[in-house]
C-alpha cells in the first residue's frame, strides 16, 4: 500500500516485535525478589508473631477460604485471627495452647470442635 | 470446607499483598511468581535491554513490598499501580539517556547460545526503539508504550496514567509522530529498506 507513512510501517513492526518479547525470569532473579520480600517482612515484624508456615493458610481455610473473606478487611481479618490465637502477651493457658504447634491440629481438615477436646489437651 | 492444597490460588492480588503485609511468606511467593513476569515483560519492553530490565522490575517490587501495610483494598488495583511505578522508573531511567547515544551498550545475548544475526538484528531494533522513547517526554513515552507496546485500551492508560482519556490520545499521537520521525534516519541500519519493512 503505497498511501501508508513507509516510517509508521517501520515503528509499527518495531511495536509488534516488542509486544512479542516474553521475558521469564530467571530462577536467580526470582530468589533476588523474594529475598528482597523477606528482608522487607522481616523489618516490619521485629517481635516473632505465629502467622508463619502457614498458619495464616490454615486461618483462612478454618474460615471457608479466600472466596469467604474477600469482602473482609484486614483489620478484620486480623481481629478474627487474635481472636482464635491471641498473642503470647495474653495470659491465658488456652491461648498458650493455641499459640503453639497444637494449633495445627486443631484446624486440622476433619476438625469437629469440641470444647472438652481443650480441657483433655 | 475442605483443607484446600492452594488456598491462595483464587485469591486477588490486594488479598494476596494484605496477607503479605500480615507476615504470610506464602503470599510473597504468590505474588512473586504472578506478578514479576509481567512487570519484567513491561520493563523489558521500554528498556530494550535485559540488565536494565531486571533492574527497573526489582525495583518496581521493592516498591510493591514496601507499599504492602499501607495497601487499602478496592482503593486500586495492584496490577494499574504496578503498571504505573514501572512505566515511571523506566522513564526516569530513560531520561538519563537522553542526548547519550548508546555507543557504549555492548549489545548482551539474549541467551547462552552463539550470536545469531537475527537474534542481534532484533536486539539492535529494541535498543533503537528504546534509545527513541528516551528523547521523548516522560509522559508520551508513557503513553506510547502502555498502548504500542503493552497493548493496553485508552481508558485502561487513562486510570495508570491518572489523565483523561483524551490527553492519553493525544499524548500517544504525538508520541508516535515523534517517534516514526526519530527512526526514519535508522532503517536502512535496522534492517528494512524503504519500500516495505522486514
Amino acid at each position: 500500500m503505497t498511501m501508508t507513512n513507509p516510517n509508521d510501517d517501520m515503528l509499527d513492526d518495531l511495536f509488534a516485535q516488542a509486544r512479542s518479547i516474553d521475558a521469564k525470569p530467571s530462577d536467580a532473579f526470582l530468589a533476588r525478589v523474594l529475598a528482597d520480600a523477606d528482608g522487607v517482612q522481616a523489618a516490619m515484624q521485629p517481635k516473632q508473631v505465629a502467622v508463619s508456615g502457614g498458619l495464616w493458610t490454615r486461618m483462612l481455610d478454618a474460615l471457608g477460604g479466600w472466596p469467604a473473606v474477600s469482602g473482609l478487611a484486614a483489620a478484620t481479618i486480623a481481629g478474627v485471627w487474635i481472636g482464635v490465637a491471641p498473642p503470647s502477651s495474653v495470659q491465658d493457658l488456652t491461648a498458650s495452647l493455641i499459640g503453639d504447634e497444637v494449633s495445627v491440629d486443631f484446624f486440622a481438615t476433619d476438625f469437629a470442635f469440641d470444647t472438652g477436646a481443650l480441657a483433655d489437651g | 470446607m475442605t483443607l484446600s492444597q492452594d488456598p491462595f490460588s483464587g485469591a486477588p492480588d490486594d488479598a494476596l499483598l494484605i496477607a503479605f503485609a500480615n507476615g504470610d511468606r506464602q503470599a510473597a511467593r504468590y505474588l512473586t511468581a504472578r506478578l514479576l513476569p509481567r512487570v519484567l515483560a513491561q520493563a523489558t519492553r521500554m528498556m530494550g535491554n535485559p540488565s536494565e530490565a531486571e533492574d527497573v522490575a526489582q525495583d518496581a517490587m521493592m516498591r510493591l513490598w514496601k507499599i504492602a501495610p499501607d495497601w487499602r483494598q478496592n482503593e486500586a488495583q495492584v496490577s494499574t499501580w504496578l503498571y504505573r511505578v514501572t512505566s515511571n522508573l523506566c522513564t526516569d531511567r530513560l531520561r538519563k539517556r537522553r542526548g547519550a547515544l548508546s555507543l557504549d551498550q555492548v549489545a548482551e545475548p539474549l541467551d547462552d547460545a552463539p550470536s545469531v544475526p537475527a537474534q542481534m538484528q532484533t536486539r539492535a531494533r529494541m535498543t533503537a526503539l528504546s534509545d527513541a522513547l528516551a528523547q521523548l517526554p516522560d509522559r508520551q513515552a508513557q503513553a506510547v508504550s502502555l498502548r504500542h507496546l503493552e497493548g493496553l485500551s485508552n481508558p485502561e492508560i487513562a486510570q495508570i496514567m491518572d489523565i483523561s482519556v483524551r490527553s492519553v490520545e493525544s499524548l500517544t499521537a504525538r508520541g508516535k509522530r515523534a517517534l516514526a520521525d526519530l527512526m526514519a534516519g535508522r532503517k536502512a541500519e535496522l534492517g528494512y529498506d524503504d519500500d516495505q519493512p522486514e
